[in-house]
């Protein structure tokens, strides 16, 4: 049957070949072809290619082989390289192959320069594989029969090309079958691997362009196992208490190998291995008892084998396996100490006595009590007092004394060692000296110089310090040959206070202490700054200390930075024990902003701003100002008291005018018939003609002054305003005085009723204003005739006010009796009405006359409107005053006046025909 | 012979001994534990008797002290000449009974029957040591065993394994005796010690 399968194939195959005659062809014809065809080749060797045209598309195209170009890709090779060995076959010629790329075509060009691709081929360029180098095997054990051989070698270089690795092995009279990797160039397992015989291994490498091979190595591959470490491993307490025995079971028979171990310990929560002695384990076994271990204490065991000869490889370790060692007596007296409480009475002491657990190798078991057993050594007929305690500590209340105290740990297999303090009655003894601290990495070196004298040990003593809880005081104890420990469990950034005393054998120092940090940091805030008092230049500065959690180290320094808005920052430093600082030099009435910064050796840290404004005035300035100020008021005051106190009288007179006593007035005489002997000629002197514009008398009755119509009246009132803005003229009460205010003379009339009841006989002086302001007042007063003898004073009073402006005005007095002449214009009118009234007093005739001098210069208004006054004023004083006489010096100089005028000032006249008092 | 031979030949053939008496000892250490897993994955009785299995060599001798080297050689490396033949036989019947169900004991009659071929190449050496020339193995081999049964097979079987098991620890004796210095090619008797 296969027979005639195969003759049918072949018959398909000549068919094919005759449709086909190239053979590379196909079905289209081929003009050439390149040999070789898709070489392998190495990389740097030279390559020649022959491309071969058919002698059919000779004749056929007209092409020869000096038409060929050869091409790489589509990179034309230079020409160079070409040979034309005949005219059908062209060469090529590359002298590195690393220059080529696939493909490699053979072109022609035919006629027109038409460029027709011939064939083409694949070129492959790499390297032959490189001797496999460093073969070596190991046999691992897989299970207690199975033993699988792993090589490995260094695969050499990279080839480029599909490169064949296979690990080959034999016996001398047999082959076994290859190894072939997978996935990898390097290694390989063989998995069915016998012992005791020597085997034959090596690696070859194979690929297109050659074949290498490693060097053979020949082992027999049971010297090669890495086995399985031991297994089933248990632990076994024996009698003693520093013994444990291993056992475990060898995954390896003793047929294929004799092994020995390396075992290794440690205490549990140790990472430091102890092994035993390797010479203890070199042969075949499966238990080991190990010795020299510490009672009742936890050990991990981990053991591994390999050949006894040591020719192979270790197991790895088996896994760790737990023993503990059975207890055993503690091997020494727990460390005491004591705290000593007198406080309350200082002679009983209230005795803590202090002691630590005892580390687990030194306590070999569970401690189940303590025995403390205390003995007054300053009185041996005190008994020894003994306590039974389960805790670390204990509390005695003690006479002050000395006392040894002695503590026992016991545990169920025995007692400790015990363990002794002396506490003496007063530390008397030497300290240490030099007491530093130095952190290294998480502890606290603690180191001190030894006194002179022998010390038994030193106790240690440190505590935490803290602002918010007292200071819960930790110890150690130390060897009297030691001059340094190392404290453990310390915080970083905490402070610590720390204490070291030196036991002597028969007392105790006292103790040293320095405060330490095992780590400082920056402190964690800033102190909070604030004023305390602010001046003008300077403002004192007050803060708290930081807590000494906050500090996180020694403070070393504080400093105060301080500035204005937009000044520069100012810096000062500050010793760390002040609490107050003081800024000085600074502006007045500026605001500036402080903070305070506190540092310790790693660092600083800033607290919040303050901001303060200085004040404007320095101390003392404004007093310096008001004080002055004051005092000069004050003076002002006083001395305008003693004024008014010197000028009282005339004050009192002004405020409360002095009302004419009637049992003290006379009656008049007073004969209007018979002018006054008038001196007018010195008048006349005084006061040039034309002075005198105005004289009016003005008679007022109570009865009568109702009989004036407001017309009549209003140039009184004109008076009246007049006298408000002019300079104080005025009459009194009474009209004598030439400071009289017209007002007053006229409202005294209007209103008081006592002058009203009592003025209807009194004669009233009117003044008439002809002046404004600064000009010359012309003032017409109208005298009246009263000579009662209190005008005396109320003239005096009038004669300070009038004073005043005496100068600006000119003023006639007429003196009734005339006996003496009025020439001196300087003297004060108040001294000539007083004149005039010592006159009337002792004539007992009184009339004024009054002149009012006119100014040409009055303002027209006033003029017309005083004008207008004088001739109300005139109508009415000549409805009242007919027949009395007019002085020639008057009516001359103002004959318009003269019909309207009195001619002379005639005293009014008692309608009864006297004068009568008031 | 022993005179005449170099330090070379003399390392080599300590050399092949030592490997051979530890290549015996594991054989016979594999052989007890393929026993117990042919026993139990045959379902056997590891107490049951066995006759004796035809073509193979009884390691069982007397007076085996006075064997020469050379007698020594030439019987262990009949035997394991024809336990190999029946360890292939075994593993074939193996493969046709349980195919790839029990891969592991067909592996352990793979592992025993190279032992038994490197066993039979260290013999081979050592008589090449000796200048003896190595009895050339039968052609066509001993006739083939007429056809058992399922259960005569495995019985066979045992019976096989259990004489490798004892021609192993002969083995190892002959070669430690071989391997004594004193020990000529000729025919130095060893010690009264038996197997």
């Amino acid at each position: 049957m296969f027979s005639r399968w195969n003759w049918v194939a072949c018959g398909f195959c000549l068919l094919l070949n005759i449709c086909s005659p190239d053979a590379s062809g196909g079905l289209v014809q081929s003009c050439g072809h390149i040999i070789p065809e898709s070489p392998v080749l190495a990389l740097g060797s030279n390559f020649t290619a022959l491309c071969i045209l058919n002698e059919s598309c000779l004749d056929f195209g007209n092409i020869y082989a000096s038409q060929i170009i050869w091409k790489i890709k589509n990179r034309l090779v230079p020409k160079e390289q070409y040979r034309e060995i005949n005219r059908t076959v062209s060469s090529v010629t590359f002298n590195d192959t690393s220059s080529l790329a696939t493909p490699l075509t053979c072109n022609i060009l035919a006629d027109g320069q038409i460029e027709q691709n011939i064939y083409g081929i694949t070129v492959t360029v790499g390297l032959a594989p490189e001797k496999p180098k460093n073969l070596s095997c190991i046999v691992h054990q897989v299970s207690r029969f199975t033993y699988v051989m792993t090589c490995t070698w260094n695969p050499g270089r990279h080839t480029f090309l599909d490169t064949q690795f296979r690990l080959r092995y034999s016996w001398p009279e047999e082959i076994f079958p290859d190894c072939i990797p997978k996935d990898v160039n390097n290694s390989c397992t063989i998995t069915d691997i016998q012992f005791f015989v020597n085997t034959e291994i090596w690696v070859e490498a194979t690929n297109a362009l050659g074949k290498a091979e490693s060097d053979h190595l020949v082992v027999d591959p049971i010297d090669i196992v890495k086995p399985l470490s031991p297994q089933n491993v248990s632990l076994t307490s024996g009698i003693l208490p520093t013994v444990l025995q291993l056992c475990w079971e060898n995954w390896i028979s003793d047929a294929v190998m004799m092994l020995k171990f390396n075992i290794r310990y440690r205490i549990v929560g140790d990472t430091n291995w102890l092994e035993v002695p390797s010479e203890d384990t070199a042969s075949t076994r499966t238990s080991f008892s190990v010795q020299g271990l510490r009672p009742y204490t936890e050990y991990a065991f981990s053991i591994r084998c390999m050949k006894e000869d040591g020719v192979g490889y270790w197991s790895d370790w088996s896994e760790e396996k737990t023993g503990m060692t059975i207890e055993d007596q503690p091997s020494k007296g727990p460390p005491i100490w004591r705290i000593i409480d007198s406080s309350h009475s200082p002679a009983f002491w209230t005795v803590h006595l202090l002691w630590k657990a005892l580390k687990p190798f030194e306590a070999n078991g569970v401690i189940l009590q303590y025995e403390v057993t205390v003995r007054d050594k300053s009185s041996l007929s005190s008994p020894v007092k003994k306590y039974n305690v389960t805790s670390t500590n204990h509390t005695l209340e003690l006479r002050e004394g000395t006392y040894e105290v002695t503590l026992v740990a016991h545990n169920s297999v025995g007692a400790s060692p015990p363990s002794v303090l002396l506490i003496p009655a007063s530390n008397s003894k030497a300290p240490v000296k030099n007491l530093r601290t130095l952190p290294k990495h998480d502890k606290l070196w603690v180191g001190w110089t030894a006194p002179n004298s022998y010390v038994l040990k030193y106790v240690i003593e440190w505590c935490l310090v803290s602002s918010s809880s007292d200071c819960i005081i930790e110890w150690q104890i130390a060897l009297g040959d030691v001059q340094g420990i190392d404290l453990k469990g310390i915080k970083p950034f905490k402070c610590y206070l720390i204490t070291v005393y030196p036991l002597y054998a028969d007392g105790q120092g006292s103790g040293q202490s320095v405060k330490a940090y095992l780590k400082q940091d920056r402190p964690s805030k800033g102190p909070t700054v604030q004023t305390k008092k602010v001046g003008k230049a300077e403002a004192v500065l007050t803060w708290n200390h930081l807590t000494v959690e906050e500090q996180n180290g020694f403070i070393r320094n504080y400093t105060i930075l301080y500035k204005t808005i937009d000044g520069n920052e100012t810096v000062v430093t500050v010793d760390p024990s002040k609490t107050e600082y003081t800024l000085s030099s600074l502006t007045s009435d500026t605001l500036y902003t402080v903070r305070m910064m506190a540092s310790t050796d790693n660092g600083s840290r800033t607290g919040p701003d303050f901001t303060f404004t200085t004040q404007k005035f320095g101390k003392g300035e404004i007093e310096a100002i008001v004080v002055p100020v004051c005092l000069a008021f004050l003076l002002i005051v006083l001395l305008g008291v003693l004024f008014c106190f010197n000028k009282r009288d005339l004050i009192k007179k002004h405020i409360w005018p002095i009302v004419p006593d009637p049992s003290k007035s006379n009656i008049a005489q007073w004969s209007p018939q018979v002018p006054a002997k008038h001196n007018f000629s010195s008048k006349d002197q005084m006061y040039p003609e034309g002075s005198f514009t105005d004289v009016s008398v003005v008679e007022i009755e109570a009865d009568d002054k109702k009989s004036f119509s407001e017309q009549d009246l209003k140039p009184f009132d004109l008076l009246k305003k007049e006298k408000s803005t002019s300079e104080g003229h005025s009459s009194g009460i009474g009209g004598s005085s030439c400071m009289s205010s017209p007002r007053q003379s006229v409202s005294d009339s209007d209103e008081g009723e006592t002058t009203q009841n009592t003025s209807s006989t009194v004669q009233y002086s009117t003044v008439v204003l002809n002046g404004y302001r600064d000009q010359t007042p012309v003032q017409v007063f109208s005298r009246s005739e009263s000579t009662q003898p209190l005008l005396d004073s109320e003239e005096r009073s009038e004669d300070h006010a009038g004073g005043a402006d005496s100068t600006a005005q000119r003023q006639q007095y007429f003196r009734q009796n005339g006996g003496q002449d009025e020439t001196n214009t300087d003297r004060p009118c108040f001294e000539r009405a007083k004149q005039i009234t010592h006159a009337n007093e002792g004539d007992l005739v009184g009339f004024v006359q009054l002149q009012i001098s006119g100014q040409s210069s009055q303002p027209l208004g006033l003029g017309m409107e005083k004008n207008t006054q004088e001739a109300a004023v005139s109508n009415v004083l000549q409805t009242c005053t007919e027949g009395q006489t007019v002085r020639p010096e008057t009516v001359e100089e103002n004959p318009l006046s003269v019909d309207e005028m009195p001619k002379s000032y005639l005293p009014q006249t008692v309608r009864q025909g006297g004068y009568m008092p008031q | 012979m022993a005179a005449a031979e170099g330090p070379s030949a003399a390392l080599r053939r300590r050399d092949l001994c030592s490997r051979g008496i530890r290549l015996a000892g594991k054989m016979r250490a594999d052989v007890v534990d393929l026993l117990d897993a042919y026993v139990e994955q045959q379902g056997l009785d590891a107490s049951a008797s066995v006759a004796a299995v035809e073509g193979v060599p009884v390691a069982a001798v007397e007076r085996w002290d006075e064997q020469t080297g050379t007698q020594r050689l030439l019987e262990n490396l009949a035997a394991y000449r024809a336990f190999r033949a029946l360890l292939a036989q075994m593993l074939e019947e193996q493969r046709e009974q349980l195919g790839e169900a029990d891969a592991g004991l067909g592996r352990a009659l793979a592992a025993v029957l190279l032992q038994v071929s490197a066993f039979a190449y260290h013999l081979e050496e050592l008589l090449r040591l000796e200048s003896r020339g190595i009895p050339g193995e039968e052609g066509d081999g001993p006739p083939p065993p007429p056809r058992l049964s399922l259960f005569e097979q495995k019985l066979r079987g045992l019976g096989v394994l259990r004489e490798l098991a004892q021609w192993a620890v002969r083995s190892a004796r002959d070669l430690r005796q071989l391997g004594k210095p004193s020990s000529a090619a000729g025919a130095a008797p060893g010690l009264a010690e038996s197997p």
